[in-house]
């Protein structure tokens, strides 16, 4: 008997679907075939009529056909003024299918920041939250005690997009039983347990304190130009992206997509600091012990990085 | 018999959600009102976010076309602070854009296009068995085809951008990365790979044999003078197509727009399709404004939006994206209003947008003779798009070869990034602007109009249709549990509802309630 998923497209974008088209080795059609689970419905790619989604749809809410998996992508869309009538469906507030599916579901997974934290539109009149965070506050659409069939609170997925291998690998978890030991944001610790800093081909620029102040550098982009990498878990430069890469690697500060604040309300690309030193530092650093270390770093630093010369 | 229904369509595979009402009278669409259901607030978002938040939340807007926002928030705050990207950063910003088209153009037609070729309403087609094994959702051997490549090509941009969907690597200026020539080659083999696969399995014959086609005539000869020609993917496409009679439905005004396209760097080997621009510069697809015959310069200042019919506060006529506040005003169904979406006119008129658009602009001689023959069908839509790639391939191939891996790919603008810009390029599904105004570091405005803002338009201030409601007029609805015929319609359009219903301005206070229910 296969394992059921039905995905629900709320508040969002798209991106993460299309990120997990780009799954890798097996592609995500594979290894669905693989842990023998079905797509009952994905709103991109299914082509049910519209009466048999809705009878799809009943014979779930009914508890006739199982639902194992149920993935939401979007931020749960309360506006105007909490009534949901932002994002509708058949003329109703999408939040209230969402309230009851969930209801059903063994696992639930928020597929992407929006999705687990309110992301894009948290802050704005469409009342963006996430099932069961806004932002860092615990709580969300759901509220703080709900679990699914299977006992787990809400499983988030962070990321805009999320990773494609993420999601693969934490359906992969699931499906087969093993452990899934989840953070406080309950965010899955094999991809949410290190920081995007670890990993970037720019570390030891960052080590020597080379730090860039225009685009199109190979120095570190974290005193600057906004680089959130030292500060945001997520699994970038652990698994690269469309098995190349990573924002960091070319440039790009890390934006903190991973973070449940995102977007966070001050500039992109522009670091807040204390007399040229990052206001937010890397976990757990104390600023007295960092200062020290900053200086003596970049008296240390080589004639070949501070020459820029690496082939990165 | 005289039989008047109204039938109220949930469509998916849209990119979004989407609510279709129709009229329909003995079974024939008369009337059709489109209506995007989901608000998302992007521009309230933006407003006095930093000076290049637009190239970080922009992207937002859409998953599969997020390269294609992060271009036009780049080429507005380029022309805001006056930088010049270096020739090079122009070819590596061309080819992710192109790259992330091919993507889409696939991933649209075979997962989400020709699902609808797997209906049971055409159980009855000799091809339908074919059609089965080749678009079932997730088994198909189409669908699994494409996933695996577009995967693939999507590296050009993992190398070039560091991710897709959502990067910034577009700034003003250029572009973040420095690729080197090991880069530049992998992209090379990565999309001649890509190449491989498409004249293989897409076309069944080399690209230069495809350009060949030039007319109708051209494209029956073609599919007879060799068997992998009509079986490979866009031969069956073709035929299947034709034998459900999408050549003959979907005609909409016959009018297209094109913003141009892909900026030709100086130097440049690649040819542009079509004239210049008024201050001489060259895009590889030219900017104009066809009404069936003919092709006229483009002229952006007359680009309107009406919101007659859209859920906001009423003014006479249009206004341009670059102008004034609009209030959102939901009111239900007084006075008529459907739809979150404005009505966007150029000269006053509807008009489409997209790869067919593209081609008529640039008067690529297929896709002149298949509307002069027939209109903008469904099958021309959509055939435009499945063979958009041979177009994109050869000058593609050539820009990567052109880049020297030892240039510059970012140069400072001289200028402030304060003043008002704009950013008018063509995503996969066409014409996209992005007007944006910025004071004292701040921006203070940010105007998206979508393709399919275009596409999907309600009605104007003068009563007239947007695009897509004209097309569904006439065509047959069939069951209303199953209107199949008014999907492929609006899908030829490569709806992206996420891109269109991003607006909203103000403060909404009101309940309302989109066109009845089910």
């Amino acid at each position: 008997m296969p394992k059921t998923l039905y995905w629900l497209h709320c508040g969002g974008c798209g991106g993460d679907s299309m990120s997990l088209l780009n799954a890798e080795s097996p592609d995500i059609l594979e290894l669905l075939e693989m842990l023998d689970i079905q797509i009952l419905n994905h709103p991109s790619l299914s082509n049910d009529t519209s009466r048999e989604h809705k009878e799809l749809i009943g014979a779930i809410l009914e508890g006739e056909r199982p639902l194992d998996f149920l993935c939401v992508e979007g931020s749960i869309i309360r506006g105007p003024g909490g009534t949901g009538m932002y994002d509708t469906l058949d003329g109703k507030p999408r939040k209230d299918l969402v309230a009851r599916m969930v209801q059903k579901a063994r696992w639930v997974l928020a597929v992407g920041t929006c999705a687990g934290f309110g992301g894009i539109g948290s802050d704005g009149e469409v009342e963006a939250t996430g099932l069961q965070f806004h932002k860092r506050e615990r709580g969300g659409f759901l509220g703080e005690a709900f679990s699914s069939g299977s006992g787990l609170p809400v499983i988030n997925l962070a990321g805009c997009p999320c990773h494609g291998n993420v999601v693969a690998s934490t359906l992969t978890a699931l499906a087969s039983g093993s452990p899934l030991p989840l953070n406080e944001y309950q965010m899955p610790l094999d991809w949410y347990g290190m920081l995007v800093h670890q990993g970037c081909t720019r570390n030891e620029y960052h080590e020597y304190q080379i730090e860039e102040h225009n685009f199109g550098e190979k120095g570190c982009l974290f005193f600057h130009l906004g680089c959130q990498g030292p500060l945001a878990y997520g699994p970038c430069n652990k698994v690269l992206w469309n098995r190349r890469s990573s924002k960091t690697r070319v440039g790009v500060p890390c934006f903190g997509c991973t973070r449940p604040d995102f977007p966070q309300p001050h500039p992109f690309f522009a670091t807040r600091n204390i007399e040229g030193i990052p206001l937010e530092l890397p976990d757990g650093v104390d600023r007295a012990h960092y200062l020290a270390y900053k200086g003596m770093a970049a008296a240390a630093a080589p004639e070949r990085l501070k020459k820029r010369k690496t082939w990165l | 018999m005289n039989e008047r229904k109204i039938v109220n369509v949930p469509v998916n595979r849209v990119e979004g959600d989407l609510q279709v009402r129709v009229e329909t009278e003995d079974g024939v669409v008369r009337e059709a009102w489109s209506s995007g259901t989901m608000y998302r607030g992007f521009e309230r978002i933006l407003a006095g976010r930093g000076a290049l938040d637009g190239l970080v939340i922009t992207p937002r807007v859409c998953g599969i076309c997020s390269t294609a926002h992060l271009m036009a928030a780049a080429a507005a705050l380029d022309g805001i602070c006056g930088a010049r990207p270096p020739a090079d950063a122009v070819r590596a910003r061309n080819l992710c854009l192109m790259t992330e088209q091919i993507q889409s153009d696939l991933r649209h037609t075979f997962l989400m296009f020709t699902a609808d070729f797997c209906n049971a309403a055409y159980r009855s087609s000799s091809l339908y068995g074919e059609a089965l094994e080749r678009y079932e959702p997730f088994k198909g051997s189409a669908v699994r085809e494409t996933v695996e490549e577009t995967k693939k090509v999507l590296e050009i941009l993992g190398i070039l951008g560091g991710q897709w969907p959502h990067s910034s690597y577009m700034v003003p200026g250029g572009i973040t990365g420095t690729p080197r020539t090991a880069d530049l080659l992998q992209c090379m083999t990565t999309l001649t790979h890509f190449r491989r696969w498409y004249e293989n399995r897409v076309l069944g014959c080399s690209l230069e044999r495809w350009a060949e086609v030039a007319s109708l005539g051209d494209l029956e000869n073609w599919l007879e003078e060799r068997e992998s020609h009509g079986e490979r993917e866009l031969g069956f496409f073709v035929r299947f197509a034709r034998d459900i009679g999408l050549d003959r439905t979907g005609v909409a005004h016959d009018r297209f727009l094109c913003y141009g396209s892909l900026p030709l760097p100086e130097g440049t080997a690649v040819s542009p399709l079509g004239p210049a621009f008024p201050d001489g510069s060259r895009s590889l697809v030219p900017a104009g404004f066809s009404r069936g015959a003919g092709v006229e310069p483009f002229d952006e200042a007359k680009i309107a939006e009406h919101v007659a019919y859209s859920w906001f506060e009423d003014y006479e006529g249009g206004l341009h994206p670059s102008r004034g506040e609009t209030l959102p005003y939901a009111c239900g169904q007084e006075g008529g209003k459907y739809s979150w979406a404005k009505a966007p006119r150029y000269d006053g008129l509807p008009a489409e947008t997209g790869p067919l658009a593209e081609w008529v602009v640039a008067g690529i001689p297929l896709f002149v003779d298949l509307v002069a023959k027939g209109g903008a069908t469904v099958f021309a839509r959509q055939l435009a798009r499945l063979a958009r790639p041979a177009v994109w391939i050869p000058a593609m191939e050539t820009w990567l070869r052109e880049i020297t891996g030892e240039g510059t790919f970012y140069e400072p603008a001289k200028g402030d990034l304060e003043g008002n810009g704009a950013g008018l390029v063509h995503g996969a599904r066409g014409a996209l602007g992005h007007w944006v105004g910025i004071r004292n570091g701040k921006i203070e405005h940010y105007q998206i109009v979508t393709p399919t803002t275009w596409n999907a338009s309600p009605r104007d201030g003068n009563d007239v249709r947007g695009p897509w409601e004209e097309a569904l007029v006439g065509v047959e609805a069939g069951d209303a549990d199953n209107p199949v015929r008014l999907g492929h319609v609006i899908r030829s359009f490569d709806a992206c509802m996420v891109c269109t219903v991003h607006t909203v301005r103000g403060r909404l206070a009101q309940r309302f309630s989109p066109g009845g229910g089910t």
